[in-house]
């Protein structure tokens, strides 16, 4: 079997002041398509570098299968790298670049050929077999460094950014292929990227890293609907989750949150109240969604915000506008049929389980 | 798509261009300073094609009117006393059996070395290259000596002194050749993205398959131009092939074209001949590896 578990995987490069990667526990399971997603710096690459094997570990285990793999060369761990740049050889053919390490491996000639031949055909590669990477396209290039994977068969995929060198309309493209590849191979797949939608769009679970750190780890949904912390609920999600302080106030046992300035009001629910009760704290970070936003009154619990509109931004679909509250500065998104204009007053509102609080220091959410 | 940019293109140079004033003259001028660097080359083959009686009589510019004049007799000549040792082609013999071996053992040690200066993780490996960078600019001249004492040495310790034969000639050769080759395929090798060694690493290269599969192919443009520059100094070599294979019965082209000209009374047929000879073998080297100088070999490897 093919699975993928790190434990307590920790880097420090040689000189490093801070740890590059901090006691990463992750299980993947045999198939899983996994993606590690975290801003640049945040020790995804590394992780995925570690497991290919192309670095030390520090401290930790790799297991790959049921096989630690700790000390042992990037080619007996049998996995299949994709790289961001390709790294296609330029001095072999199309052909070449996918036969070389099955051709390092002293497969048979024949089988080779059905290898290369089969994934060609997958990828759509049959005619330029022949072709030297220079003659490709980006996208080509992108599916020969696939394709290169896919031949020799491995426990595991993996991928870092292996989309960011593509146009806009490419990446959607080779997203949805990707995604497809997984399907039919069932193989484990773990993907880096720093571009959420890609990990949102494809992944069974998400891993965000965060300097160096493990924040949450879940499927897709779990993520988007329940952030462990204000980094994931912030990282997660386009636009980017609303963030507003608030003030704790307790009269007679009663949790009631207030902002500084009075301009918004939320009715809490009990079990809010009692989340921010056990937190203890006096003040909390409120986040909403832009999506979770209503241009109408509250009707029973939730944020009731006025607020005027600042800039407008139409999508066709729906129009993000930025509005200001206060100190606070919202994004709200809205049906495109709204007619709006700069310096409208509105009335907006969120319903109670479109809300949520962290804690103010560490950020975790409070529930 | 990029395409990559090859020799071809000057061929798109359109016609209108090509005949325009400016280039009109510059292609003259360039004509006229190609022509005037040929003018002893020219007159060395061209003496060299003169019946040697000829040579005192006229100059060799009157083959022009005269073309009658020209003739194979000295090449026929020349090559008539075959291999007898201390012929001209015994001459061109030691001459490639010295600059072959030297040539290949430099770009090999060379691209050996460079590999691990820019791939290998050891400490000092910057150290190390400025060290031979700096070796550049020892002179030949000075190493004669200490050279020849340690020869000596060597013969005394184990019974194989390296004075006076041939790889004795290619081994100093090989020592002054390496600084400069380390320098060339260094400075190519770091143009090499890492990337296609780790991918060739994930694959299940060994070292020496990253080697010779990947880095190797790659870096051909730069073993060519060390190829070509450490040939033509070893053949052109001289001094070296004097202080330390004087006594030797074989001597290289060099040794033998000096020879003929120490007497007052020059063979100039027999000069003439062999420096042509001696010249036609760098060319064809150079020819043969000229079409590895293509811009853009690593075109494509990553984006």
């Amino acid at each position: 079997m093919s699975s993928v578990n790190l434990r307590e995987l920790t880097k420090r490069y040689a000189g490093g002041a801070t740890l590059s990667l901090d006691s990463m526990n992750l299980e993947i399971a045999h198939g899983e398509f996994i993606c590690l997603v975290g801003p640049s710096g945040c020790g995804k690459t590394t992780a995925l570098r570690m497991i290919a094997g192309l670095e030390s570990v520090t401290s930790g285990e790799i297991e790959i299968g049921d096989r630690v793999v700790n000390d042992l060369p990037p080619r007996d761990r049998d996995i299949a790298l994709v790289f961001q740049s390709y790294a296609l050889y330029p001095h072999m053919t199309v052909y070449g670049n996918m036969s070389f390490g099955l051709e390092l491996r002293k497969v048979p000639k024949d089988e080779i050929k059905a290898a290369v031949t089969d994934a060609a055909r997958i990828l759509d590669l049959e005619e330029y077999l022949d072709r030297k990477p220079a003659q490709l396209s980006g996208g080509q290039r992108q599916r020969v460094a696939l394709g290169r994977a896919i031949v020799r068969n491995p426990a595991a995929f993996l991928m870092d950014e292996p989309l960011s060198n593509l146009d806009a309309k490419l990446r959607v493209q080779t997203r949805a292929e990707i995604a497809r590849l997984h399907h039919r191979l069932g193989a484990t797949m773990i993907y880096v990227t720093h571009d959420q939608v890609e990990a949102m769009t494809m992944a069974d679970r998400i891993a965000v890293l965060n300097m160096g750190k493990l924040e949450q780890v879940g499927s897709p949904r779990e993520l988007y609907d329940r952030p462990a912390n204000q980094f994931v609920a912030g990282f997660i999600g386009s636009p980017s989750m609303n963030f507003m302080p608030l003030l704790v106030e307790n009269v007679d046992g009663a949790i009631r949150v207030v902002s500084a300035q009075h301009h918004m009001d939320v009715i809490l629910s009990d079990a809010e109240a009692d989340a921010i009760r056990r937190a203890g704290v006096s003040n909390v970070v409120l986040g909403v969604r832009p999506e979770h936003i209503d241009n109408q009154p509250r009707r029973d619990l939730g944020l009731e915000i006025r607020a005027s509109v600042e800039v407008i931004e139409f999508l066709g679909n729906e129009v993000h506008v930025h509005v200001s509250s206060g100190d606070d500065e919202l994004v709200v998104i809205v049906d495109a049929r709204t007619p709006l204009s700069i310096g409208d007053t509105l009335t907006l509102s969120a319903p109670s389980d479109g809300l949520h609080f962290f804690h103010p220091e560490t950020g975790v959410v409070l529930r | 798509m990029a395409k990559s940019t090859s020799v071809d293109d000057r061929r798109l140079v359109p016609l209108a261009k090509r005949l325009r004033p400016s280039r009109v003259v510059l292609n003259v001028v360039l004509g006229i300073v190609a022509i005037f660097w040929l003018v002893p080359t020219i007159s060395l083959l061209v003496i060299s094609l003169r019946p040697e009686a000829l040579f005192g009589q006229s100059g060799w510019w009157k083959v022009f009117t005269a073309p009658s004049q020209l003739t194979w007799g000295n090449y026929a000549a020349i090559f008539s006393q075959g291999f007898h040792t201390g012929g001209v082609l015994d001459s061109l013999m030691t001459s490639l059996e010295i600059t072959i071996p030297a040539t290949i053992l430099v770009a090999l040690i060379s691209s050996l070395a460079a590999y691990s200066l820019v791939f290998g993780y050891w400490r000092g490996r910057d150290i190390i290259f400025l060290v031979i960078v700096g070796l550049m600019v020892v002179p030949l001249q000075v190493a004669l000596i200490p050279v020849v004492q340690f020869y000596r040495e060597l013969g005394n310790l184990f019974g194989l002194n390296p004075y006076g034969t041939i790889p004795g000639v290619i081994i100093f050769h090989v020592a002054f050749g390496l600084p400069f080759g380390i320098f060339l395929m260094r400075n190519f090798f770091t143009g090499i993205p890492k990337d296609l060694l780790e991918a060739g690493r994930i694959e299940g290269a060994g070292e020496w398959k990253i080697f010779y599969r990947i880095v190797l192919p790659l870096a051909l443009p730069a073993i060519a131009s060390l190829a070509i520059f450490q040939f033509i100094w070893v053949w052109n070599d001289l001094l070296v092939a004097l202080v330390f294979l004087g006594g030797n019965v074989h001597a290289p082209l060099t040794i033998f074209l000096y020879d003929q000209t120490r007497s007052l009374a020059a063979n100039y047929w027999i000069v003439s001949t062999g420096a042509v000879v001696s010249i036609v073998i760098p060319l064809i080297v150079f020819f043969s590896f000229q079409r590895y100088f293509i811009r853009g070999v690593l075109a494509g490897a990553v984006k």
